[in-house]
Parts: C-alpha cells; structure tokens; sequence
C-alpha cells in the first residue's frame, strides 16, 4: 500500500470496502463448501481452490466491466467470477453440473466458472490456451474502435505453453488491449516454479517484447491487487497497448481434489502459506484501521452463511442435465444454401479455374459481408496473395485492416480466430491454416478447443471460422506439402469438413461455409488448382449446402464414393470401363464429409450392389473406413460383394516422384480394383 | 545508548533466533516488542529500533510487518534511527535477496528515519536486492539455508557496529 494509492485502508470508502469483503468471504465459503458437495457423491469431482489468490481475483473481477470488457478466468477463478457478477447460486450450479448451470448447462467441467452474455467466456480446460480468445477479442475490440480491455487470467505454470507466448508475442506486434494476468501461487499441480522457467516471475521472461508493460502486485493483498489492475486496465486503454499483471500468490491448499500436496510440501512450508492468508490478513486490516467493528464483520459473515445456505438449496432443486439433449448443439443450423437448395447448377458461362473459384468467391463475400476478415501466413504481402495465390488481390481491395499476414504460429493464427469470433456473433472469418494441410498440426489444441466451443457453452457461442487448407499430393512436394489431414479430423465432431474437387464446387461451399454460423474445414485439392479438368463454369451466386453429395456420373454396375483429387481419376476410370469393359459406374463426389450425404450413398448402393470407395488419405484409419461401415450397418442386404477402398498406404508421403506413386491412388489402381470387385 | 527496541514477531523461527543472538550480544539491554502486536504508540516509545524484516516469497514484507504500514505511512519518524536484519534465501530466491528490508528501510527514510547499520555485499551471490544501495545492504542479511555458519559471526560483528552507530 501506499499514500498515493486510489484504494488504501484508511480512504476506501466504507461500502466499497463492505462490499469487497462480503464478495471474498462469499468466494471462501463456496471454496471451503466446494469439497463436501464430492463428498456427498452430489458432484463438483474436480475443485481446485482459489484460496491464497483472494486479492487478485477480487480485484480482475472488479475491474472488469460486463459493459465493455472481456473476460477469460481459468478454472482457478472462483472468487474472480463471483467478483465480476457471478451468484452464488450460479457458482454452484456450476459446480454441480446442473441443467441451468450459466456457463454450459452441466455440460462442462466443474470449476470452469462463466457467464457467456456477460462475455465471462467458457474457456478450456487446457491450460491458457484461452490467451490466444483474448487476443483475438482484442483485435476485434481495435478494428471497431471498441474502448474496453480483454482480460486474461491463468496460473503462472501455464505460462510455459507455447501458445501462451505466442498470445502475447500477437497483442505486442499488433499494440491489442490485452490484459494478462499470472497468478503465481509457485506451484503447477506438483511442479514447483524452478522446474518451469528461469526466472521465478516468470512475466520477466516477456521484458524484451515491445509495446508491453509488465506490472507486478501482492496477489494475496486487497489494496495492493486493485491498485496495480486499476493502474494496468488505465495504462492499456489509454495507450492501446498490452500489458501482464504479474500477482504473487499463495496456493494455501492442494492443487485441486485430486492432489495431496502433503506429498510434495512439508509442514513448515504448508503452514507458512496458510500464515499469510489473504482473507484473514483483509479482516484484520478492517478491524486495525478501525474500518469495522469485530461486530461489524460477524454480521457480513452470517449474512454469507444465509447466502450460501439459500444457493445451496436452489442449486440442488435445479434441474439436471437431459440425456436427450446430448445432441444439441454440436453445429449451429448453416446457411440454408436456398438458391441452390441440391448444390446443382445448368449455367454455361465460361468455366474457370478452381483457384479463380475460390478468389472470386473470396472477394465477392468480402464485398457482401464488411464484416468479413482472412489472415494467415504468406497471405498478404503487395502481388502475393497466399502460397498459392488464391487470395491475390484482396488486399489491395479490401485493406490490410481486413486481410493480412499472421505470424509463423498456426496456433495463433486458429486461436484468434476463434477469440475474434467472440467479439460479434456477426463477424465471419476466413483462416489459411497453415502453409499447407500438413503444416496444420500446430494448431490443433486450438482446432479441438475451438470444436468444442459450441457444445461445452450450450449454445452460447460458436466460433464462425472457415479454415482454408491447401491439401493433398500429387505435386511432388512429400511429408509437410502432400498429405491429407481429414481422415484424422473427421472424428472431432463440431467442424464441418469439405472437400472440393471442381471450381463450381468450391465456390459454392466456400459461399455457404463463410456465411454459415460455427466451423467448417475447407480442403483444397492444391494439385488442381489450375489444372483444367477441375475447371467448370460458375454461377456469382453459387451455393451449395453442406451433406449434399453430387452424382457426377449415374452408372447401374457399381458405386464408386470419391472426393478431392481422386474424383477426376475416378471419372477416368468410369470412362474407361464404359469404352472397355461395358461396365457402368456411378461415381459420387462426396462435397462433404461432414455432415455426410448417407442418403446418396446408400440410394446408390441399393442400385449397382457394389461400392468402391477411393479417397487420396490413407485407407487404413481413412474416411473410407466410416463410408464403409455405414453401407455395413445400413445396406449390407443390397450388397453383392465387399465393400472396397482404394487410398494412399498406410506411410508418409514420399518426396520422390517414384515414392509418390507408389504411395497415392491413380487411375491404374482403381480400374483394377474396380474391375476386381466387377468379377466378385 | 538511548532505549532501543527489538521488533520481531514473536511467532518466527530463524528471526526470532537472530534476535536472541543480538540481544545476548547487546547484554540483554533490548526491549523485546512483538510486531505482531505494535501500534505507533508502543512506536514512538523508543527512539532507538533494531527491526528483523525477513522475505516472504518472491520479496515481500511478511504481513505483520505489511499490515503495520499504513500506520507507519503517516508517522513523523524524525529523531528515530532504526537498524535493520533480515533472513533471506541467496540460492532459492536470488531475485529478491532481502527485498523486505530494502522496502521497510525506504518508508522509514522518507518518514524522516535514519538507518544505520550497513552491511558490504561482499560474500553475498545473488541477482538483485531491493535493500541494497551501492555495494552495501541497508542492514545485515542473513541466510540460513545457505550462510548458516556465518550467521552467529555476522551478528556479533553487526551489533559492535550498531554499539558504534546508534546514539
């Protein structure tokens, strides 16, 4: 504390100081009370108490203003979120899962207090990934000229991540009004501070960043903790600029209710930290400077008994979680695609490119939509336009403002989107991943995160990102620029994938994707970008709807499900059957994985009685497997022979043109396999 | 030598054995005043003060000492010369060696404090301390973790100085 501080023991007005206590004394009982309810089998199975940190989470949360900021506590911020505005009976519910739990519906885990309309935001479980959502909000809060601050909070062991750097390496290059908060309380679960990093405060790590201001404070002390926030929010949204808060604090407790910090901390040592706690010290300071009557305080204190007793009883009538809505909310309804209600067009204008598919429908939704923004790396630099060029031009058009470069981090570049996203349900994002597919993998805490924002917050937000990936081989370019992704990541339910393979195609998912509500994976066959067999003519307002397969070829004798690279090969193969062999194949170009026309799928099944799926991605573990299974589970009596995948071998993708061939799908291998399955 | 106090919290370990040291050094002439318990009136009893601030976590005031603060914020300390020891951890907390008593030892002297009692940093291996100005700490450090045997000598050596130093 000191004399020229706005918030002192001696000048704090009476109610404020009230009111501060009243919150830190609610927040403890419901940390104390925490435990019984698992004790109890009621629920509440991962606590992780905040007690120790009281200073600094009464003052993020009275720093916060619902009005203006952004807010992303971890799941240690109990008392955080009580002081921003969260009930008691809201903390509870959240606690014990219930239906009306205002952070997810029960649907997330315990601890993880939120309140999304508050913009409280429901943040992961992974450890300060949520760094890269408050930078993305701070982004968004600069281009619309927004006054207010997006705050973050973790624990100081989560500062090692990776992500956690690239969040703040962002907010410094682009001057965001970002607030970090570490709460450093020594300890990750187990793993002192040393084993972490070498400075023991670790925002000393961040000195050498421009455009940042580090602040340190007492986390455990009340005055000292809303001085310096309230000093930090000022210095940001006068200077428009980052800073880090770093609070010293004190885990008075185990890590959470699966640790017994007994193993790891002796008794000296456990009673040091509960000989400084900070609500104890508060009372004492209320009590000496002669603020409250020892009365005084017991009053406020049977007033929280009541409190907590009243949520409690609420808290426990709430109604649970319905098993019947488990599948809500996985995807928002997407654009209805009305025009184009199959994905079907007869125009006959001059056909383009599958690369001037996707620019021109780029920049024609950049024109529609003021509300739309694309970055990533290599995307936007004077004549280039992405790796691939597909984005050329639309800087020049649209402004650095709404398309620019990101930084070599495919994490950042997927986290800020989704934080961007938080911003305004309005706001449509398009993200080159990564370089290449394969060079995606970075991203992919983000990617899973980001899958299950829609779901885990019941509803109440969804990050409306289209993911833009050049994909696949064929171009001689091995491991990290020839590979397919979607046979892994069709598994994570909540992103829609596509898959292209001719230019109208790809304008039209492309158009919905970016109009749509939630996520959509957006695969581009980089080995037809300019090659004329995926070129095709394409209506401006071309739409098609996602789950809707296209028979490129109706055929009687056999079915064969394609997508991307591999629909052009199967076209010649049908062809070639036709001319050689007499043979009619129907051939289905898939569009979209996710959600997957099954409808066309097994219609065409029940014609031919036998089905060849080919696909670029590796038949072991590939998309194919899933297409199978469903003809399985739901034709198997149409079925005149085994169900048949071609695909890529179960091994990287070599580099050698030799490896390469022998590695991917072509044309030979599928009219034998085709004609294999024509002779069962 | 005019009446001089010893603070120390009473609860301590390693301070409050640092300050029977003193003490025994000094004859038994110290008043011996629990911080734990002082208000500035008990304060402005004694003119002479030898104060134990020990570092808490990463160079902090313990919380009796920091609770006293407000109280010491507003204190005219003119006339008052203090002399200050501190326990702290070269090797655990190189960062933040004896911070405490180079923010106690600031707030006396804007008070209008004096601080005797100046220790060279020589024998010392640490990164940075609040408490220390020019190649001296504003008081004696003590490590026991990992100075244990130069503890008792520091002392004896410390309490000659002040026995020089305080009026």
């Amino acid at each position: 504390m000191s004399e020229m501080s706005k918030y002192h023991i001696k000048q704090t007005d009476k109610e404020t100081l009230r009111n501060w206590f009243y919150l830190m004394t609610l927040g403890r009982a419901i940390d104390n009370k925490a435990p019984n309810y698992l004790k109890q089998a009621i629920g509440w199975s991962y606590h992780a108490p905040f007690a120790g940190h009281d200073g600094i989470q009464l003052a993020i949360g009275q720093i916060f203003d619902k009005n203006t900021d952004h807010l992303f506590p971890y799941y240690r911020d109990m008392l955080t979120a009580i002081s921003a505005g969260l009930t008691a009976t809201e903390t509870i519910l959240n606690g014990i899962s219930k239906a009306t739990d205002v952070a997810g519906g029960g649907r997330h885990m315990s601890n993880h207090f939120a309140k999304p309309e508050w913009n409280i935001h429901n943040v992961s479980s992974c450890t300060g990934n949520h760094t890269l959502h408050a930078v993305g909000v701070g982004r968004a809060m600069k281009r619309y000229n927004h006054k207010g601050v997006s705050i973050s909070s973790q624990g100081e062991s989560s500062v090692s991540e990776g992500y956690v750097y690239e969040a703040i390496n962002g907010a410094s290059n682009e001057k965001l009004p970002v607030l970090f908060v570490f709460q450093d309380n020594g300890y990750g679960i187990s793993v002192p501070k040393k084993d972490q990093t070498a400075n023991r405060k670790v925002a000393n790590n961040f000195t050498g960043l421009k455009n940042l201001k580090i602040f340190h404070c007492n986390g455990k002390d009340v005055f000292d903790s809303m001085n310096v926030m309230t000093e930090a929010k000022q210095w940001i949204i006068e200077n428009q600029m980052p800073a880090i808060v770093q609070a010293n604090c004190i885990r008075m407790h185990s890590h959470s209710n699966s640790d017994r910090h007994e193993l790891y901390r002796d008794e000296h040592e456990r009673n040091y930290v509960m000989e400084y706690d900070p609500l104890a010290k508060y009372r004492r300071l209320l009590v000496r400077y002669e603020r409250f009557t020892e009365d005084e305080l017991l009053d406020i204190e049977a007033q929280v008994k009541e409190e907590v007793k009243k949520a409690h009883k609420e808290a426990m009538a709430a109604p649970d979680p319905d098993p019947g809505s488990i599948f809500d909310f996985v995807l928002p309804e997407p654009y209805p695609a009305s025009k184009y209600p199959e994905g079907l067009h007869q125009y006959e204008g001059e056909p383009k490119k599958l690369i001037e598919g996707i620019n021109e429908t780029l920049k024609a939704e950049f024109r529609h939509n003021p509300d739309t923004y694309i970055w990533g790396q290599d995307i936007a630099h004077k004549e280039k336009g992405g790796i691939f060029n597909v984005s050329k031009g639309m800087q020049q058009e649209f402004g650095i403002d709404r398309v620019f470069n990101a930084p070599i981090a495919e994490d950042f570049i997927m986290g800020t989107a989704n934080g961007m996203s938080r911003f305004s349900d309005k706001i449509r994002i398009v993200v080159e991943g990564a370089e290449f597919a394969d060079y995606f993998w970075p991203a992919m805490e983000q990617y899973i995160d980001s899958s299950h924002d829609y779901w885990r917050s019941n509803g109440a937000f969804t990050p409306n990102v289209t993911i833009r990936l050049a994909s696949g081989g064929y171009i001689g370019g091995g491991l990290y620029h020839s590979q397919n992704i979607e046979g892994a990541l069709a598994s994570i339910p909540g992103v829609r994938i596509v898959y292209p393979s001719y230019a109208d195609d790809a304008a039209g998912l492309l158009r919905t994707s970016m109009r749509s509500r939630g996520m959509t994976l957006f695969l581009e066959p980089k080995a037809l970008y300019n090659d004329p067999v995926a070129s095709s003519p394409v209506p401006d307002d071309f739409e098609v709807p996602f789950g809707k397969a296209k028979i490129r070829l109706a055929g009687t004798d056999l079915s064969i499900v394609t997508y991307g690279n591999t629909t052009h090969m199967c076209m010649d193969v049908a062809k070639k059957l036709e001319e050689t062999d007499g043979i009619h194949a129907e051939v289905i170009d898939l569009r979209s994985l996710v959600p997957l026309d099954e409808e066309t799928i097994l219609a065409s099944v029940k014609k031919t009685g036998k089905v060849l799926i080919v696909h670029e991605d590796k038949v072991f573990g590939g998309f194919g497997g899933e297409v199978a299974s469903i003809i399985n589970e739901k034709a198997f009596e149409w079925l005149d022979g085994p169900v048949k995948r071609i695909g890529s071998t179960f091994t990287p993708v070599g580099f050698n043109r030799i490896l390469e061939k022998a590695i991917l799908p072509n044309v030979d291998k599928i009219y034998a396999s085709a004609l294999e399955l024509i002779a069962f | 030598m005019k009446r001089t106090a010893i603070l120390y919290s009473f609860n301590s370990q390693k301070t409050a054995r640092a300050a029977k040291m003193v003490q025994e050094e000094f004859g038994g002439n110290l008043e011996e005043v629990n911080v734990e318990e002082i208000t500035l009136n008990k304060f402005h009893d004694y003119e002479n003060f030898i104060l134990g601030v020990p570092t808490w976590f990463d160079g902090e005031l313990p919380n009796y000492w920091d609770e006293f603060i407000p109280e010491l914020e507003e204190a005219d300390l003119k006339g008052k010369t203090f002399a200050l020891y501190g326990a702290g951890d070269q090797k655990g907390y190189p960062e933040n060696f004896v911070d405490a008593m180079g923010i106690l030892a600031e707030l006396l002297e804007k008070r209008g404090g004096k601080i005797i009692g100046f220790v060279p940093n020589e024998g010392y291996e640490f990164e940075s301390s609040k408490a220390l100005r020019g190649n001296y700490f504003c008081g004696l450090p003590l490590d026991f973790e990992n100075q244990a045997r130069m503890v008792k000598p520091s002392i004896n050596r410390w309490v000659e100085q002040l026995k020089r130093e305080f009026d």
